[in-house]
């Protein structure tokens, strides 16, 4: 009974009751809604261009996502580079 | 303390007014509903109010008054760019300001900063109370235009409201009228919170009147701009995936090419709105519920009318307190989030994702337009510490967007939580007894 399976299987009666107390809350408070901005402006944009160079090899790896992956977590912001050609104000 | 004029400058953004996740799909639940208890299932599943798109043929008039006779039934006439009056058959322009200041056109020769009259910053010696002398018998009458921008002259009972553009930021460029009429928004509203009765707080089902629900005007800035974004960051690539060891010590490895990406992309945003109140811009789910109303965005604001107050008689609403500098932070984030979004597309082949980890933003030309937008709101307080929580409900006047924050009942909801967290306990320990 000491083996790693087993030891997981505990886990589950904690972890579905946060995780229906969670969801049920969001359900009713609604905390998670905002504008989607992202999805529900009209944007015209031009094609997008860009570079992609192979700069590593990573062998072995346990992760299963590159670390820090945001590529969908649009609104957490990075550090920021700002420009000498800034925006006319 | 010193009292200083100069305001304090504005904090960086993120926290308060900038939610950080991204909202999750309509309609989407982390858990499928089609595994929980069926009462709840039954309550998740049950059908929302339903909201017209903003893209909508409905929306496409724009309510306006009939110039002549002043009867709200007014048709397209078919086939043609006129307004008709079907009371007194008079025919005219509507006065969209899409065409009027030619808002919708030149998004990609957009440069520097255009900032329409009623967008223009408020004087800081400008205030709320406003006396008029009335046209209809010459008495004083005072309007406050923190929350009306029409009055009726208590002695000749002349309704009039505030037309010119004043100084203190209450007159804005346009007004996009209400189209969701009062019943419909209750009847939305007793939907949206009859799928969330099992959980609810008592007191607020026992109190739950929606009739009480008002018809707000609430202050926005819609902003047309142009930018590129320049992202910097990693991706990687699965070369190849392998176990090693066997049963229970199985563990899965694997190989990724990593990349150096960049992407770069131009572009262009269309009526963009931004809350131009502080006190609705602050979205701090930890003390308002401001967030729901900032859901029910976006608007179809090709539709606003010029400026006329009196499409404000019988309604409230809120003057505008932000100017245009003020709300720049909260437009750049916004427009680093959508470049963001754009470029998602051309980096799928990384299959391992992508961290970015540098963004540039050059802003090339904004357009500011100051705009009033209709919202019914319903609201209940909920006591507690730190003077409690309002919760809104809120409807949007044009698309019959809900959205809302229904209070819960602590004990219920935990009561629930923890029986189904002790049955799969039982079924885990069941499993585990017999192995």
């Amino acid at each position: 009974m000491s083996d790693d399976s087993g030891l997981w299987l505990l886990a589950l009666g904690p972890a579905g009751a946060a995780g229906l107390y969670w969801m049920l809350y969001r359900y009713y408070r609604n905390t998670d809604k905002s504008h989607a901005y992202e999805r529900e402006t009209a944007v015209d944009a031009k094609p997008v261009t860009g570079s992609d160079q192979k700069v590593n090899e990573i062998k072995g790896t346990r992760e299963t996502r590159i670390r820090g992956d945001n590529v969908r977590a649009y609104r957490k912001r990075v550090q920021r580079i700002r420009s000498d050609t800034s925006e006319v104000r | 303390m010193s009292k200083t004029n100069n305001p304090p400058p504005v904090p960086p953004y993120t926290g308060p007014g900038s939610p950080q996740d991204v909202p999750p799909e309509p309609g989407s639940f982390p858990i499928d509903p089609a595994t929980l208890p069926e009462p709840i299932r039954d309550e998740l599943l049950a059908p929302d109010p339903v909201a017209i798109d903003t893209a909508a043929e409905e929306l496409k008039d724009g309510l306006n008054r009939c110039p002549k006779c002043g009867s709200t039934e007014i048709r397209q006439k078919p086939g043609s760019d006129l307004l008709i009056c079907l009371f007194c058959r008079n025919e005219w322009q509507g006065e969209r300001v899409e065409e009027e200041f030619g808002l919708g056109a030149g998004l990609d020769e957009l440069e520097g900063t255009i900032i329409a009259s009623g967008a223009r910053d408020i004087e800081a010696d400008a205030a709320a109370l406003m006396t008029f002398k009335c046209t209809g018998c010459g008495a004083e009458v005072t309007v406050n235009t923190e929350n009306a921008m029409t009055a009726r002259c208590h002695w000749c009972r002349h309704v009039f409201g505030v037309n010119e553009q004043v100084a203190n930021g209450a007159v804005p460029d346009a007004v996009l009228p209400f189209h969701i009429r009062k019943d419909d928004a209750v009847a939305r509203i007793r939907q949206f919170v009859g799928k969330r009765q099992m959980f609810a707080l008592k007191e607020f089902k026992e109190q739950f009147t929606p009739e009480n629900v008002i018809g707000v005007y609430l202050p926005y800035m819609i902003v047309d701009g142009k930018a590129s974004v320049e992202v910097a960051g990693h991706g990687e690539i699965e070369t190849r995936r392998y176990t090693q060891g066997s049963g229970d010590k199985k563990k899965t490895y694997y190989d990724a090419d990593v990349y150096q990406v960049g992407r770069h992309v131009d572009f262009t945003v269309d009526d963009l709105p931004l809350e131009s109140s502080s006190e609705r811009g602050n979205l701090d789910i930890g003390t308002n519920t401001n967030n729901i109303i900032n859901t029910i965005l976006p608007f179809d604001t090709k539709n606003a009318v010029k400026w006329n107050a009196s499409f404000l008689a019988g309604f409230s609403s809120e003057k505008r307190d932000r100017d245009v500098e003020q709300l720049r932070p909260h437009l750049e984030d916004q427009l680093l989030s959508i470049a963001r979004a754009q470029v998602e597309q051309s980096v799928s082949r990384y299959d391992r994702g992508v961290r970015w980890e540098q963004e540039g933003l050059d802003v090339h030309g904004t357009r500011w337009v100051a705009m009033y937008l209709p919202v019914w709101l319903y609201s209940y307080h909920q006591p507690g510490s730190n003077g409690g929580l309002l919760h809104y409900i809120a409807v949007n006047g044009r698309t019959g967007e809900t959205m809302g924050s229904v209070p819960v009942q602590q004990w219920k909801l935990l009561t629930a939580a923890l029986t189904v967290g002790t049955i799969l306990e039982g079924i885990a320990l069941l499993i585990l007894g017999n192995s």
